[in-house]
């Protein structure tokens, strides 16, 4: 396979408004200290769960597949976080740690899940691309492209029959926008009218296949219209962009019940799969460039430049985070696999 | 009140009572509304229940089967029509992936109480052709995590509609297609029919005759056609695919030692397989002669009228088939 040409780093034409202007426009949005260290520790909590994660990958204990989130935490947390969980939903594709993990399941019972055991939050019979946890309103995991899309709809559509106030997220890649169930779902929750907020979390890449590769337009939003549904394009690697657009988006569609198509704009760092190939279909130039523009860097740049937090009391998080972590992959590796018995349960009632 | 009904009125009944009793069955399909379906199952619900109860979808059947499963994953009790059961084949995934699966990839956390209803085979009317008549029965009856019910008759039609609807689990519900406009009694009072237990539908001694849905219907006309040549055939109704209920004939054939499945499918790998591997494994040492299938032939569905009949299961074969195992 050969690299295909590309500009390198965040392209112009995908990025929509300004965002490399990071360090002035975006701040515009009001966040204070507090919320901000919090994010910063949901942020290095996802990034280091990852790495852990990859390194047991690499040791044998996690089978399978495994999508990394490392690269896209600002676009989980200001998203998440901008959620009310007690009465909204999510429907999540299989690049689901990140996700999960900001709905509120402890990483430990993601670790169990991941390494098969018992404790997992999907009792071990899911792996990675099937974490579900109903309590916390988070509803799949899943592994087909597109598959999600429907059933968040449908999610929505329970919402509003239901006349509950809440809505129905739901994330994908942008290789979900070739698949046919993405137009049909917009097309249903259009017409019909359902409080569902559509995420397509572009990283540049379906698979291994770059955008200009797989979309015949560069801007997904503009593959999104055409069924009377607001769409946006967000920087995905500013938590005060992803935030702001989340809430105020959120709140337009609780109250017009309404769907609306976000496209966020960010990057793996990562293959498709920690499994994947030498990353031969992209340059270390994109790579890099990305990197400069890391979503954890802008806000770790942010508070250090703005003296909320010192570069020491950053690592000293990090290594806070890291030490919880590794007190949770112990844990799940203690946990007991499944009875054999529970190959046949939960198949049927 | 034992009354007369067609299959599809017999449908109907079962569709209407549900959604007075429970106001969380929603009905979801193609032309199902002011159409009032194809087939006429749910004729007169969108008058009665309106638009937000009786919801026309349009043309995206993997979206609206995903539709139901995402409103049953929050407690709503989505009846799924596909206009015809061939066009499941537009929406598999969901079925495959989401719809069977959900319950088991959440280790039990989830359900999805939903019902995939629609017509199967080459019927009520003729001529349906390659992509409209088939009997994918086993692409579902395959998959663990359905259940996968076809009723033989207008009583069970509305009884094990009723029964799938307040199921907790998905249940796909194959409509015999044949049967669809073919009168039969009814109860009209509130009952409901097991998914999960075979029947003797026609008592006899000398074989058995096995199917499901429509080719149930077969095995009766076969087994008034063999008594009066003196032969006497009992006939069981699987009514449940998945799982199977093999008790009812596993008795009967300790009974007759020879056996018949009758199945409008392709012979190959069809239900009619399963059903008698499982005789060859639970009930080899009854059997005095080689259990025999009459199937659908292995052609898409010709248009030809003559064609047509040729490629289904008729009565004449399985008559010969019964005197067949009769010979040993």
């Amino acid at each position: 396979m050969s690299v295909v040409a590309r500009k390198p780093g965040p392209p112009e034409s995908a990025a929509g408004n300004a965002p490399h202007a990071t360090a002035t426009a975006a701040r515009n949005f009001p966040l204070d200290t507090a919320t901000l260290k919090h994010y910063l520790r949901q942020m290095v909590t996802l990034r280091e769960f990852e790495h852990l994660g990859e390194r047991e990958f690499k040791n044998g204990l996690i089978r399978g597949y495994y999508h990394s989130y490392a690269g896209q935490e600002a676009v989980g947390v200001g998203l998440v976080n901008a959620l009310d969980l007690h009465r909204d939903y999510i429907v999540d594709h299989y690049r689901d740690h990140g996700h999960v993990l900001l709905s509120g399941v402890e990483p430990k019972l993601v670790y169990a899940e991941l390494f098969g055991r018992r404790t997992g939050v999907s009792k071990g019979k899911g792996g990675s691309m099937h974490m579900y946890s109903p309590e916390h309103h988070f509803l799949g995991g899943d592994g087909i492209v597109g598959g999600g899309i429907s059933i968040a709809t449908g999610v929505g559509l329970a919402l509003k029959q239901q006349k509950q106030d809440g809505i129905c997220v739901c994330f994908f890649g942008d290789g979900a926008l070739d698949t046919g169930t993405f137009h049909e779902s917009m097309n249903l929750a259009s017409l019909w009218q359902i409080p569902v907020v559509f995420i397509c979390v572009n990283n540049m890449y379906s698979m291994g296949t770059s955008l200009e590769r797989h979309s015949s337009l560069p801007r997904l939003v503009d593959r999104a219209q055409g069924y009377g549904v607001p769409t946006e394009q967000i920087d995905g690697q500013d938590v005060w962009a992803t935030t702001a657009a989340a809430e105020r988006i959120f709140r337009q569609v609780r109250e017009q019940q309404r769907p609306y198509f976000i496209e966020a704009l960010t990057y793996r760092y990562q293959g498709h799969g920690i499994h994947d190939k030498p990353l031969n279909y992209r340059s270390l130039e994109e790579e890099t460039a990305w990197h400069a523009r890391d979503p954890l860097k802008l806000l770790t740049d942010y508070l250090v430049q703005e003296k909320v937090l010192s570069h020491k009391q950053i690592e000293q998080l990090r290594t806070e985070v890291v030490a919880s972590l590794e007190a949770d992959v112990a844990e799940a590796k203690q946990a007991p696999e499944p009875d054999p018995e529970e190959l046949l349960q939960d198949v049927t009632l | 009140m034992i009354i007369k009904k067609a299959m599809h009125e017999a449908l109907n009944m079962a569709l209407r009572e549900e959604m007075i009793r429970d106001p969380r069955v929603v009905l979801l399909g193609e032309e199902i509304g002011p159409y009032n379906g194809v087939h006429y199952v749910t004729r007169g619900l969108f008058a009665e229940f309106g638009k937000d109860r009786v919801i026309d979808t349009p043309i995206s059947e993997e979206s609206f089967v995903g539709v139901g499963v995402g409103m049953a994953m929050m407690g709503q009790r989505p009846v799924v029509e596909l206009m015809r059961m061939d066009f499941c084949l537009r929406a598999m995934d969901q079925i495959y992936n989401h719809m069977a699966k959900i319950r088991y990839m959440s280790g039990g956390r989830l359900s999805v109480p939903m019902v995939l209803r629609g017509p199967e085979g080459p019927g009520p009317n003729p001529g349906l052709t390659a992509q409209h008549g088939q009997q994918l029965t086993v692409l579902f009856a395959h998959c663990p995590g359905l259940r996968v019910v076809s009723p033989a008759n207008q009583h069970d039609a509305k009884g094990m509609l009723k029964a799938a609807i307040r199921c907790d689990d998905p249940v796909v519900f194959l409509e015999p297609g044949p049967l669809n406009n073919k009168q039969g009694d009814v109860d009209d009072g509130d009952y409901l029919v097991p998914l999960d237990q075979a029947e003797i539908k026609h008592d006899g001694s000398d074989v058995t005759l096995i199917g499901y849905g429509a080719s149930v219907s077969l095995c009766l006309q076969a087994a008034r056609e063999l008594e009066r040549g003196g032969v006497s055939a009992e006939v069981v109704d699987m009514r449940s695919l998945r799982p199977l209920d093999m008790a009812p004939a596993l008795a009967s054939v300790a009974k007759t030692n020879r056996a018949v499945v009758v199945d409008y499918a392709w012979q190959s790998y069809g239900p009619a397989a399963e059903i008698v591997s499982r005789l060859m494994s639970d009930a080899f040492w009854d059997l005095e002669s080689p259990v025999l299938r009459v199937a659908g032939k292995e052609s898409p569905l010709p248009y030809a009228a003559n064609l047509e009949e040729l490629s289904k299961p008729n009565v004449e074969e399985v008559v010969a088939a019964a005197k067949q195992t009769l010979r040993n």
